[in-house]
């Protein structure tokens, strides 16, 4: 005989996957993927000369 | 002049390096636990270095002494050297052995020799570039401090401990801990390193740097690391530390007041880390063993009286440091 299904306890591990997949997917992500950087103006110089005397 | 090195790594052999080649020093006396690498070296060096094994140096006539071996060890050889009548110069990035060799003030000024502490890449050119940048200002009111890069595998295990550990920060007037691998700041350093993501860690650059600047409301220092880096902070290394990291970076951001006016000043350097340790603790070495440098007691390379000095024997060195002119996102 079929066991009745019950369909909250389905949702709920429907529910619990997706969970589970979305912060797998998520956290491959955020290790593996690289950020955007913002612009800057500007850049760098060595000291030499007067500064460094 | 004879000068001994102790610990032979990737930071201790390019010190011995630099302190072989200069002329003030007529001995380098190379100490490690390993004889091999001890040979090593010494072959490498020339006829001005010889080895040892006793990292006390009894016997021997040494003006001032480099420890370059594994932070945490410092303290106690760094008192006994004292205790010899020798200056002694740390490149320990450790927070403890910061703190005790920084408690060794007392007995450095009555022995009347200096005790240099974190006198590597960062700490160490970090506080060096923090004192010569508040020359630009009238007010210190801020500095940070960021860097990217490790030297030898000593320094990889102990970049990987800091990350886990607490962090100290200097915000007004008192001391603050916060969680290491916590307040992400994007910093950008000299070229070709860039843009890194840097995090609060275990550094002790605001302990070296908070007694130079009186009144200064904020002292930070974070350190670039991957996402990857922070996620295994916690746990045990997963594979052994490489034998010597690629380019490393430092910035140091100060704010202030100048005439009245709000300003910053960020300058920075780029190099591998180990040589511009090596470089950056030989120097100091050099300076307070033939009294450039004669200020007894414990302090860090943020005391020393001329900046540009240093800086511009550095910069014969090869280890050069760099200004950012420009508008960036401001760290803190």
């Amino acid at each position: 005989m079929a066991r009745p299904r019950n369909r909250s306890l389905t949702a709920l591990r429907r529910s619990l996957l997706a969970v589970v997949v979305t912060g797998l997917a998520a956290a491959a992500m955020r290790l593996r993927s690289r950020g955007g950087v913002p612009p800057q103006s500007g850049g760098w110089r060595e000291l030499s000369g007067p500064e460094l005397r | 002049m004879r000068v001994g090195v102790v610990g032979l790594g990737a930071v201790g052999t390019r010190a011995a390096r630099q302190l072989a080649s200069s002329d003030d020093v007529d001995e380098v006396v190379a100490v490690d636990t390993r004889a091999t690498r001890i040979r090593e070296v010494v072959a490498s060096l020339g006829d001005r270095a010889v080895g040892a094994l006793d990292p006390e140096l009894h016997g021997l006539d040494v003006a001032a002494v480099v420890l370059a071996g594994p932070a945490g060890s410092h303290t106690e050889l760094a008192a006994r050297h004292l205790a010899a009548g020798r200056h002694v110069v740390s490149v320990s990035d450790h927070v403890g052995d910061v703190q005790a060799l920084l408690g060794l003030d007392a007995a450095a000024r009555a022995a009347e020799r200096t005790v240099v502490v974190g006198a590597g890449f960062a700490p160490g050119l970090s506080c060096l570039l923090a004192r010569h940048a508040s020359d630009r200002l009238d007010v210190v009111e801020e500095v940070h401090v960021a860097k990217v890069g490790t030297g030898g595998p000593e320094c990889a295990r102990e970049h990987h401990r800091a990350l886990a550990a607490r962090a100290l920060d200097w915000r007004d007037g008192e001391w603050v801990e916060r969680r290491g691998g916590s307040g992400r700041e994007l910093c950008w350093f000299p070229d070709p390193v860039g843009a890194r993501d840097c995090y609060r860690a275990a550094l002790p650059d605001a302990l070296l740097l908070v007694p130079w600047f009186p009144g200064v409301q904020r002292v930070t220092a974070r350190v670039g690391a991957t996402r990857r880096d922070r996620l295994t902070a916690r746990l045990p290394m997963l594979r052994p530390p490489h034998p010597e990291g690629t380019i490393g970076a430092i910035r140091v951001e100060l704010r202030g007041k100048r005439r009245d006016a709000s300003e910053v000043v960020v300058l920075g350097a780029m190099d591998r880390p180990a040589v511009a340790a090596g470089a950056t603790a030989a120097v100091a070495a050099m300076w307070v063993a033939t009294g450039r440098w004669a200020r007894p007691g414990a302090t860090s390379l943020a005391g020393v009286p001329e900046p540009v000095d240093l800086l511009s024997e550095l910069a014969r060195r090869g280890v050069r440091a760099a200004i950012f002119e420009g508008v960036t996102p401001t760290q803190g």
